[in-house]
């Protein structure tokens, strides 16, 4: 669809015939067998399960009296909105990315300008440090931070005795949650952004931050005015990536419910609540109307980043 | 400061300036941010090769190091591998599955994903563009956004509980995709591609006899980020796996442990003989990262040399 609308483009009017036979046939079949393995696996892990969660979300929840379920129109997202946790959980991913993404935003560009201006063994050195907690995702990120927030094995025990806190369940009070679940998508994140954004930095000409010194800038000043502009579009990557990211924050809550003994509330996050349709009430229906909801807004979220972020669209998507 | 340090010398002729104040905060900041990242990891390392009587009692000192030692780590990995039905060994299990989902899932990503970037980057076909966009989309997405309806399509098919669908599904890698694409872009000329048609290459003779020569680095990317990314994968095991014991893989197999831990369920842990408590956690983790590990060491050529490749997504 998208292909046939763009392709004239491509292929100015200009072009010998022989091209354009050669687009329809032999290469056409050569494109498709190539790349046959990867669409079906699209069609097996993404496409077939998005239509038969939109086909689940339309039926019924089956009941014991009524096990096939049956056509339900919207009532699935009827209760999945209008269920008592729905806005609470976008209120708590909201309060979660207010903490989180400034700070994150701020660490990665900060590091990523102070290793671009710290050429040699002591920036990659520093750039590589940055980098370690990166590998520890996942799971083995948050048994960190299992130990860092429990305050009698804490290494920042006194940090939780200044906060008068002594047991993980007061660790882990509704104030602190946010703070909590920042600080360890901060830990886990920050490296491998600091290097993307590095990357980007150490893209970009040379001459142009040898231009404004020679104007008198200092390097502060060079990293304030002309780097930073420079760097806007990673910036906007990252920022849309780790907000697509945010709305699905799953596994750092849950997890952090089992630890807090009661203190945080099981359906913290929208993916948990989801999670909790299919698992807790059984409802299947409801949980794929919730995955409908999140897969759209993460779908604008994608769909921004690919055409919006300016490092995608130009060269790639041609 | 290097493009700054460099023009000054070419101007004036001077050696650079030792610790102006501009440099010393810039120095200051980064080893103070370093040494922020490093405390609590060597705490935790620490913490799994201590023993859960050093921990209690406190006399380890300095982040726990006083209380490292090897004795304590075959301790913790002879508490661990007990754990479980009749006489333990899931630890094991669990660490065996997860070497089966991420090395069958990165070999069916590489399988899948070089082809594909082939003919996305160099051939010109109808679909080409769709396939394109459709790639770099569900790059940008959060696989967790699919993880219920595939979990709905798992369990349509009876399927939930083993580990094959786990494997299939983690062979599905946009980023493979991506990374071959522009690995295509860049080290294959279209000249080369013209040159095996003139030889009378067909398009899948192309990619075969020359493309997938000259592809080494793509295939070592695309394999280290692939089984990365199924190594520590979270939530896809949790909802298709948590059913059965047997065939969880180590990262919720982590959570069954946390949840058998006397640290945070004192009730249901009181009756489990095998207590787990905060050093053999992170010495399960300490073994879980293992594997990670060796596939960095293995990629890290490749990775520094693809770097700006590599670079595109966290």
């Amino acid at each position: 669809m998208t292909a046939t609308t763009t392709l004239p483009a491509e292929a100015p009017a200009g072009r010998p015939r022989e091209r354009r036979r050669r687009l329809s046939s032999r290469e056409t079949v050569g494109g498709w067998l190539l790349s046959g393995p990867y669409i079906l696996l699209f069609l097996a892990a993404a496409a077939i399960p998005i239509v038969f969660a939109i086909w689940k979300s339309l039926q019924k929840p089956s009941t014991i009296l009524r096990p096939q379920g049956g056509f339900g129109g919207l009532d699935a997202y009827k209760s999945a909105v209008t269920d008592y946790r729905f806005w609470d959980t976008f209120k708590n991913i909201g309060i979660v990315m207010a903490v989180w993404l400034p700070i994150m935003l701020i660490g990665v560009i900060g590091l990523a300008l102070l290793i671009h201006a710290s050429p040699g063994r002591f920036g990659s050195v520093m750039r590589f440090v940055y980098y370690i907690p990166g590998a520890l995702s996942g799971i083995a990120n948050f048994m960190l931070w299992v130990y860092l927030i429990n305050p009698s094995i804490s290494p920042i025990s006194g940090l939780w005795t200044t906060l008068g806190e002594t047991t993980i369940k007061d660790a882990t009070n509704p104030f602190n949650v946010p703070f909590i679940l920042a600080a360890m998508l901060f830990f886990q994140g920050v490296g491998t952004w600091v290097v993307i954004v590095n990357g980007g930095l150490n893209g970009l000409p040379e001459e142009v931050f040898e231009a404004g010194s020679l104007d008198g800038a200092n390097a502060w000043q060079v990293a304030w005015h002309v780097k930073l502009p420079m760097i806007r579009p990673w910036i906007g990557y990252a920022a849309l990536m780790n907000i697509a990211y945010g709305f699905q924050l799953f596994m750092e809550p849950y997890l952090l419910q089992q630890v807090s003994a009661g203190a945080m509330q099981t359906e913290y996050t929208p993916t948990q609540l989801t999670f909790a349709f299919a698992f807790t009430n059984r409802n299947l229906p409801a949980a794929a109307a919730m995955s409908v909801i999140l897969l759209v807004v993460t779908l604008v979220i994608g769909v921004l980043t690919v055409f919006r972020s300016g490092l995608f669209g130009e060269k790639d998507a041609r | 400061m290097s493009a700054a340090d460099v023009a000054t010398q070419h101007r004036a002729h001077v050696v650079q300036r030792p610790w102006s104040a501009g440099r010393t905060a810039r120095v200051a900041v980064m080893v103070i941010a370093a040494a922020l990242v490093l405390y609590p990891i060597i705490g935790f390392v620490a913490m799994a090769f201590r023993s859960q009587t050093g921990v209690q009692e406190g006399t380890d000192g300095f982040l726990g190091l006083a209380g490292v030692s090897i004795q304590h780590a075959i301790d913790n990995w002879k508490t661990l591998t007990a754990y479980g039905p009749r006489g333990g060994g899931l630890f094991q299990r669990w660490l065996l599955n997860s070497v089966i989902v991420s090395v069958s899932g990165a070999v069916l990503a590489v399988v899948t994903a070089l082809p594909a970037g082939f003919a996305m980057a160099r051939l010109r076909w109808r679909g080409r563009r769709f396939w394109l966009i459709v790639t770099l989309i569900a790059m940008a997405m959060p696989n967790t956004v699919l993880v219920i309806p595939i979990f709905l399509q798992v369990d349509a098919i009876g399927a939930v509980g083993q580990l094959w669908p786990v494997a299939v599904l983690m062979g599905f890698f946009p980023f493979g995709v991506y990374l071959s694409y522009i690995h295509f872009m860049t080290a294959m000329p279209h000249e080369l591609v013209e040159a095996a048609r003139v030889d009378g290459l067909g398009e899948g003779g192309t990619f075969f006899r020359v493309a997938l020569p000259i592809s080494k680095q793509a295939v070592a990317l695309v394999t280290f980020f692939s089984f990365v990314a199924n190594w520590t994968n979270f939530f896809l095991p949790l909802t298709l796996l948590t059913s059965s014991q047997q065939n969880k893989t180590l990262s919720i197999g982590l959570q069954e442990f946390i949840g058998a831990s006397p640290l945070f369920n004192p009730t249901s842990a009181a009756g489990l003989t095998v207590k787990l408590w905060m050093p053999e956690l992170a010495f399960a983790t300490f073994i879980s990262m293992l594997p990670l590990l060796v596939v960095f060491i293995a990629a890290q050529r490749f990775l520094i040399r693809g770097q700006t490749v590599g670079a595109v997504k966290g």
